[in-house]
C-alpha cells in the first residue's frame, strides 16, 4: 500500500541533505534542563517527549524557549557526538538561529503555507533538502 | 549581507585571528536569520566560568573549550581580548565568589571557575557575576543594542528601557562581546516590537510573588513567536515585581519583550503598544489560572526541609533588608543549609548595612555569583525537601532532583527554614 506523503516548502538555513525519524515538539524544547547534555535525551519534565533521545531524529519545533542557554546545551550533546539529522523551525527565532549555525546540521525554517508542527507526526520519516528547502514528509 | 569596511576588516583577519572567527560567526548567524546588515552592541552579558555542561570537551585546558564550547571552531584559539566598542561584564558562575564548603563543591571545581573566570577578566571582561546586571549599573538605554546570556535581562532591558537585544544564547554573546555586532533582526529593529496578544489580569497582582506567577502563567499560555501586553486591573508593579514576573515568563515562554500598559515605555497605551493593530488573541489571566501554575509548581504534601535558597533572579538590597528583618532574633533548624543569592557588590551593602550579620546569627548565609541551578546537583544532593521563592528555580530545579520540591514567599520560605519543615 502506498504511503501518503507531504511536501512542504521553507527557508534554507543551514545547508545539507537529512534524512529520519521525525521527532515532533508543539510545546518546543526548555533551553534550561531541556535535553541532557551527555545523552541528548529530552529531560524537561512533563514533556511530551520526556525520555526520547533527539539523536538522528528529523527535530520539528514551532519555536525556542526558556533560557538564553538553549543552544550550549545542544552544544554539549554534539561534542559528545549527539546531534539530530536535521532539524525544522516553524518559525525562526534568535535562539533557535544560534543553535543553528552552532550546532551545523541541515536546517529550514520559516514554512510558507504549512505548518510543519501541524503537518508532521512523531515517526514519519522526513527528508529534507536544506539546499532547496523542500521538506518530504512519508506518513507513518 | 551589507558590511561597514571595518566589519569587512575583521572579517578578513586584518583585526587577529579571534575578532575574523567571531565576525565569521556572527554573519552566518546573521544569514541564519535572514539580516541584512549588522549592528554596533556596547553592553554584553557573558556566560563565563567553569560551568558543568562544559565537561562535554575532557581537558581543563580554557583555551581549547572556549574555543569549541563558545567559539564553536575546530581550530584553537585563545580568548585574548574583547571589543573596546562593547562593554563587557560576566554573567553568574557555577560557584561562590568566596565560599565552595557549605555548596557542597570541591576547592578542585572552586579554582578551576576562578581561573576561568580570571581568563575572562585578562581579556577585557569585567567580573560581575550577576544574572541581574541591571541592578548595579549594567543597563542599555532606549535604542542601545545589548546582548546577554541571561534571558530575563533580554525582557528587562527591551521592555522597562526601550534597549534592543534578542535571546541569541551563550555563543552568540561570546562572539558579540569579541567584535561588538549582532544581526541587525528581530528586536533591534524597532518596528517588529509592537504587541501581538493582550493579557488581561484579573488575579491578584500585589506582592512579588504574585508578579513571579503572572509570569509564569502568562508565559504558559503565550503562542509561540507572539508579544505581549498586559492589561486589565492590576497594582503598579515596581521593578523588583517586574524581576520576578520577567524571570518566570522567560522560562515558559520564549518571550523577548512585554508590554505592560502605563508602566513600559512603548506602552503608554494600548493602542500605542500593539501598533494600532488588532490583536491577534486577548487571553484572561484570572486567579484560577494563577492557582494552576502553583499547582504546577509546588509539590503537595508534607516533608521535612533541609535546604532553602532565596534570590531567583538575584536580590535585591531591599530583598535583603526584608528578609533580615523577618529573621531577625529567630533560629534556622540545624539541619537546614538557608541560601540568600545576590551578586557580590550587593552583598557588600548588606555587610555594611547589619543585614549578613544579622542572616548569620539566624544560621544562614548570604551567597554571590551563583544559584542552586547554575551551582549544579551536588550543592542539594541527598536532600528530603527544599523551600524556594522564585519560580524560574523550581520549574529547572525539578529535572535535577528527586526532593520533594516547595515554592513559596520569602516569609514562608524562612519559616519553612526556621521549623525545618513544610506543611503539616
Amino acid at each position: 500500500m502506498d504511503k501518503k506523503t507531504t511536501l512542504l516548502k521553507g527557508r534554507p538555513v543551514i545547508k545539507g541533505i537529512a534524512e529520519g525519524e521525525a521527532l515532533v515538539c508543539p510545546e518546543s524544547i526548555q533551553g534550561w534542563a531541556g535535553i541532557d547534555d551527555e545523552t541528548g535525551v529530552i529531560i524537561e519534565k512533563g514533556h511530551s517527549q520526556e525520555g526520547v533521545s533527539i539523536k538522528d531524529r528529523i527535530l520539528v519545533l514551532p519555536c525556542s524557549k526558556g533560557s538564553n542557554g538553549w543552544s550550549s546545551h545542544f552544544h554539549s550533546a554534539k561534542v559528545k557526538g549527539i546531534t539530530p539529522a536535521g532539524w525544522l523551525f516553524s518559525k525562526m527565532d534568535s535562539r533557535t538561529g544560534v543553535a543553528a549555525v552552532v550546532i551545523d546540521i541541515p536546517a529550514v525554517a520559516d514554512f510558507e503555507d504549512t505548518d510543519p508542527v501541524e503537518a508532521i507526526k512523531t515517526g514519519d520519516w522526513v527528508k529534507v533538502d536544506a539546499n532547496r528547502g523542500i521538506v518530504e514528509v512519508l506518513h507513518k | 549581507m551589507k558590511l561597514t569596511d571595518y566589519e569587512k576588516k575583521m572579517l578578513a583577519g586584518e583585526e587577529g585571528k579571534l575578532k575574523q572567527v567571531a565576525m565569521e560567526k556572527i554573519v552566518k548567524y546573521a544569514e541564519t536569520l535572514g539580516a541584512e546588515e549588522l549592528c554596533i552592541v556596547t553592553k554584553a552579558t557573558i556566560f563565563c566560568g567553569a560551568h558543568h555542561y562544559l565537561n562535554a570537551v575532557e581537558s581543563d585546558d580554557f583555551d581549547e573549550v572556549f574555543s569549541e564550547m563558545y567559539m564553536s571552531s575546530s581550530e584553537k584559539l585563545v580568548l585574548d581580548t574583547v571589543s573596546k566598542e562593547c562593554f563587557c561584564q560576566t554573567d553568574v558562575a557555577p560557584c561562590d565568589r568566596y565560599q565552595w564548603k557549605n555548596l557542597k563543591q570541591s576547592k578542585t571545581l572552586f579554582e578551576k571557575n576562578r581561573s576561568y573566570i580570571k581568563r575572562a577578566q585578562d581579556a577585557g571582561i569585567h567580573i560581575a557575576e550577576s544574572c541581574t546586571p541591571y541592578l548595579i549599573g549594567w543597563i542599555p538605554l532606549r535604542g542601545e543594542h545589548f546582548v546577554t546570556a541571561e534571558s530575563h535581562v533580554v525582557l528587562m532591558c527591551n521592555s522597562i528601557w526601550s534597549a534592543c537585544g534578542n535571546s541569541d544564547g551563550i555563543e552568540a554573546a561570546f562572539w558579540s562581546g569579541i567584535c561588538a555586532r549582532t544581526p541587525k533582526w528581530g528586536n533591534h529593529i524597532m518596528e517588529n516590537r509592537k504587541g501581538t496578544h493582550v493579557f488581561e489580569l484579573s488575579c491578584k497582582s500585589e506582592t512579588p510573588f504574585d508578579w513571579d506567577l503572572i509570569g509564569y502563567t502568562i508565559g504558559r499560555k503565550l503562542p509561540a513567536h507572539a508579544i505581549p501586553v498586559i492589561s486589565g486591573n492590576f497594582e503598579r508593579p515596581d521593578i523588583i515585581r517586574l524581576k520576578q514576573c520577567f524571570a518566570a515568563m522567560g522560562t515558559t515562554s520564549g518571550a523577548e519583550i512585554c508590554h505592560i500598559v502605563g508602566i513600559t515605555p512603548e506602552a503608554p497605551t494600548l493602542k500605542e503598544a500593539l501598533g494600532a493593530k488588532e490583536p491577534e488573541g486577548i487571553i484572561q489571566i484570572t486567579q484560577e489560572n494563577i492557582d494552576d501554575s502553583m499547582k504546577m509548581l509546588c509539590d503537595e504534601g508534607a516533608s521535612s526541609i533541609e535546604f532553602v535558597s532565596l534570590g531567583c533572579p538575584h536580590y535585591t538590597l531591599q530583598e535583603i533588608s526584608e528578609a533580615a528583618a523577618y529573621m531577625d532574633g529567630r533560629k534556622i533548624k540545624e539541619s537546614v543549609r538557608f541560601f540568600i543569592w545576590t551578586n557580590y557588590a550587593i552583598k557588600k551593602m548588606a555587610d555594611e548595612n547589619g543585614y549578613t550579620d544579622i542572616i548569620r546569627k539566624a544560621g544562614g548565609d548570604i551567597y554571590t555569583s551563583s544559584c542552586p541551578l547554575v551551582a549544579g546537583a551536588d550543592c542539594h544532593a541527598g536532600v528530603n525537601g527544599m523551600a524556594l521563592d522564585g519560580a524560574k528555580q523550581v520549574h529547572y530545579i525539578r529535572s535535577e532532583t528527586d526532593a520533594k520540591v516547595f515554592y513559596g514567599d520569602m516569609y514562608q520560605c524562612i519559616d519553612a527554614a526556621v521549623s525545618g519543615r513544610w506543611g503539616e
